[in-house]
């Protein structure tokens, strides 16, 4: 919205009065050449400076005009967006915060009146129940299907994004179009069909099962991302290592991956987040098999079955959430460039 | 001389196997052979089993099943549970797409604004808003059902008290439980259309804000004239997208009211899940998938139209 030298003058400290108060041959251009915009301005911060005429740029005083009346504007503008940045906050961090403080509440502090944010002491019996209700079999079962799911899709799709990018076949552009296809079209649509397939084909109630179908559902966005990687890079690049004596997989291995890598992380972080979340699937796959659910599942039996104790389903949530959140906030930046990257391709 | 023969043979040997290696994988199938397999079995099969199964009677608790044609589907068509599962599904995609596309345009234009000025803060509101975004919905669900409880347990009931308000039945009055559902909703998806929109402002070249300055365009105009053209392409993707994701919603609502009360919030994906599994009707709601399969294919046209993908592939 507002151009470089706004950053340069501002010397990103953020504090917009001083930068226009150093600001003398834009004041002064606005007192002399315009006195009535100088003069009816509230505040006497864009006035105060006078006499520096010689540092005046000639032939703009017009625009300096404007940007001295924009400095007003500008600092307006800045305490509406710390504004929304106070409401934005508020709207999105209370909710996860609340549940944390709900959580860690002694029995019975949760109706006492008043209410605090803070809890006035810190009990652990809501974890104690929760891990006592299988905790920690929930979360072995959603770090073993995330973690070999995730390196099940890398390891199908990388060499399906190299064949796409690489490559020039019959049928390429339909079966590319096909996979998009795929893409596109929600998982939830198979779950009614999802029984009867998985018990045809013998996968039903078991952790391989669900794996292999995550396969089928995530390779699809992985592809046509690792394709765009695989696309940035030249072909020169291929041909010098098949002159150097590689075969193809040897320059996928030695030439190619180190190039593609920022976009296995990105296939990385979002399958991830992807796997550990999701339920509808794996609640349809695994069943009944108390041994086998994952977090997303046994935090939801776990509230159907103690639905009034708030405490401990919002201990529940923590846990479930906090694996993810801690991996978040470690990898951020690495995770919004990627999401900017991989946004134009659906998800 | 014995030694050095074998030498020569095994090498050979191993020369024949790369070479063999080699050609193999000079053809694009074997490359491509996992992907094909998984997307056959794991989603071409379910879908072709989804349009069969909709075609018969079965039921998930009895045997012998026959073809009834396109039964299912009248049925399905003539029922005012179905219209009514309908109606619910548009308010809450319609106000998706409205709360998620404004809120993200605003959040991405309050952020860019701060990056570009260096205001403090800008970072971890992203962050906050994002971090919404990767909670599991299951979990985002039980969150806000917790927040919204009937007593001042639930922060907002409590905050609404303290100025005099409520208790509010936020989940158990039909039209207050949309509400809610669409209110978490926007707290999770709201994430995905700012980085999508920040991520277009970004794109947008810095000298057609200058050539606008130059001409005397003030921000208003700025972002009216040079911004919001700029921004339309992203916008429709955005939308379309969010539209695609709204109609797929499932375990959000599944956990926060789980379609009620009575169908108050049942979308169409918590229909079809009901009709198959509550019900066990497997026909009909193999029936209700094929129609979501249906509109996802019809939006999915519409989105490769507005990205032009076949320039693409």
């Amino acid at each position: 919205m507002t151009e470089d030298h706004d950053r340069a003058e501002d010397g990103g400290s953020g504090d917009s009065y001083d930068g226009a108060r150093n600001r003398p041959p834009r004041s002064d251009g606005g007192t002399a050449e315009e006195p009535a915009a100088g003069g009816s301005r509230a505040d006497g911060g864009t006035t105060s400076a006078s006499g520096t005429v010689a540092e005046r740029l000639p032939g703009a005083p017009l625009e300096e005009a404007r940007d001295a009346l924009a400095d007003t504007d500008r600092r307006l503008l800045d305490a509406v967006v710390y504004g929304l940045y106070a409401v934005a906050m508020l709207f999105f961090a209370f909710p996860v915060l609340w549940i944390v403080s709900a959580s860690v509440r002694p029995q019975g502090e949760l109706l006492t009146f008043p209410f605090r944010f803070i809890p006035q002491e810190v009990s652990l019996t809501a974890y104690q129940r929760v891990f006592r209700e299988g905790m920690v079999t929930w979360l072995f079962n959603s770090t073993v299907i995330t973690l070999v799911g995730v390196g099940s899709i890398i390891a199908v799709s990388v060499p399906a994004a190299y064949a796409f990018s690489r490559f020039r076949f019959r049928g390429r552009r339909q079966l590319l179009g096909l996979v998009l296809l795929f893409q596109m079209i929600s998982s939830i649509i198979i779950i009614v069909p999802l029984y009867s397939v998985m018990t045809t084909l013998g996968l039903i109630e078991t952790r391989v099962g669900l794996i292999l179908l995550y396969v089928g559902i995530q390779t699809p966005f992985s592809i046509w991302l690792l394709k765009g990687y695989f696309d940035t890079i030249p072909e020169e690049l291929d041909y010098a290592a098949r002159i150097d004596g590689c075969n193809r997989l040897q320059t996928l291995r030695h030439v190619l991956l180190r190039p593609i890598a920022p976009g296995i992380a990105v296939v990385a972080i979002f399958n991830t987040v992807f796997l550990w979340s999701e339920f509808v699937l794996a609640y349809t796959v695994l069943g009944s098999e108390r041994s086998l659910y994952t977090i997303s599942i046994g935090v939801y039996e776990f509230q159907s079955q103690f639905g009034n104790d708030w405490r401990a389903i919002a201990a529940a949530s923590v846990v479930g959430m906090l694996p993810l959140v801690t991996v978040f906030i470690a990898l951020q930046r690495y995770f919004v460039k990627g999401l900017i990257k991989g946004s134009l391709k659906g998800e | 001389m014995a030694t050095a023969g074998e030498d020569d043979s095994v090498e050979s040997g191993i020369g024949r196997v790369t070479d063999l290696v080699g050609r193999l994988i000079d053809n694009p199938l074997p490359w491509l052979l996992p992907t094909l397999a998984a997307l056959a079995v794991f989603q071409l099969y379910p879908l072709v089993e989804a349009v069969r199964l909709s075609l018969t009677n079965e039921v998930l608790t009895a045997t012998g099943t026959e073809f009834v044609g396109l039964e299912n589907y009248v049925d399905l068509f003539t029922s005012t549970g179905f219209w009514q599962m309908v109606s619910v599904t548009a308010v809450f995609a319609v106000s998706s797409i409205a709360l998620h596309t404004l809120f993200g345009l605003i959040l991405a234009l309050a952020i860019d604004y701060g990056v570009r000025r260096g205001l403090r803060g800008h970072l971890t509101t992203r962050v906050s808003v994002l971090l919404a975004w990767i909670v599991p919905g299951v979990i985002i669900g039980l969150i806000w059902k917790v927040m919204l409880v009937e007593s001042q347990l639930g922060a907002v009931n409590y905050l609404l008290g303290t100025v005099s308000i409520g208790p509010v039945p936020f989940r158990s009055d039909p039209t207050l439980a949309l509400v809610s559902t669409i209110i978490a909703g926007t707290w999770r998806g709201t994430a995905f259309a700012m980085i999508m929109i920040y991520g277009g402002l970004q794109r947008i070249p810095q000298r057609l804000y200058e050539a606008a300055r130059i001409d005397g365009a003030g921000r208003w105009a700025r972002f009216r004239h040079v911004t919001l053209p700029q921004l339309k392409p992203v916008l429709f993707v955005t939308i379309v997208l969010v539209t695609i994701y709204a109609l797929n919603t499932f375990d959000l609502i599944f956990a926060l009211t789980n379609g009620g009360p009575g169908q108050a919030t049942e979308v169409f994906a918590l229909f079809m899940y009901r009709k198959a599994f509550t019900d066990y009707a497997l026909g009909e709601g193999a029936a209700v998938a094929v129609v979501l399969l249906g509109i996802n294919l019809l939006l999915t046209v519409v989105y490769l139209y507005a990205f032009d993908i076949g320039a693409e592939i």
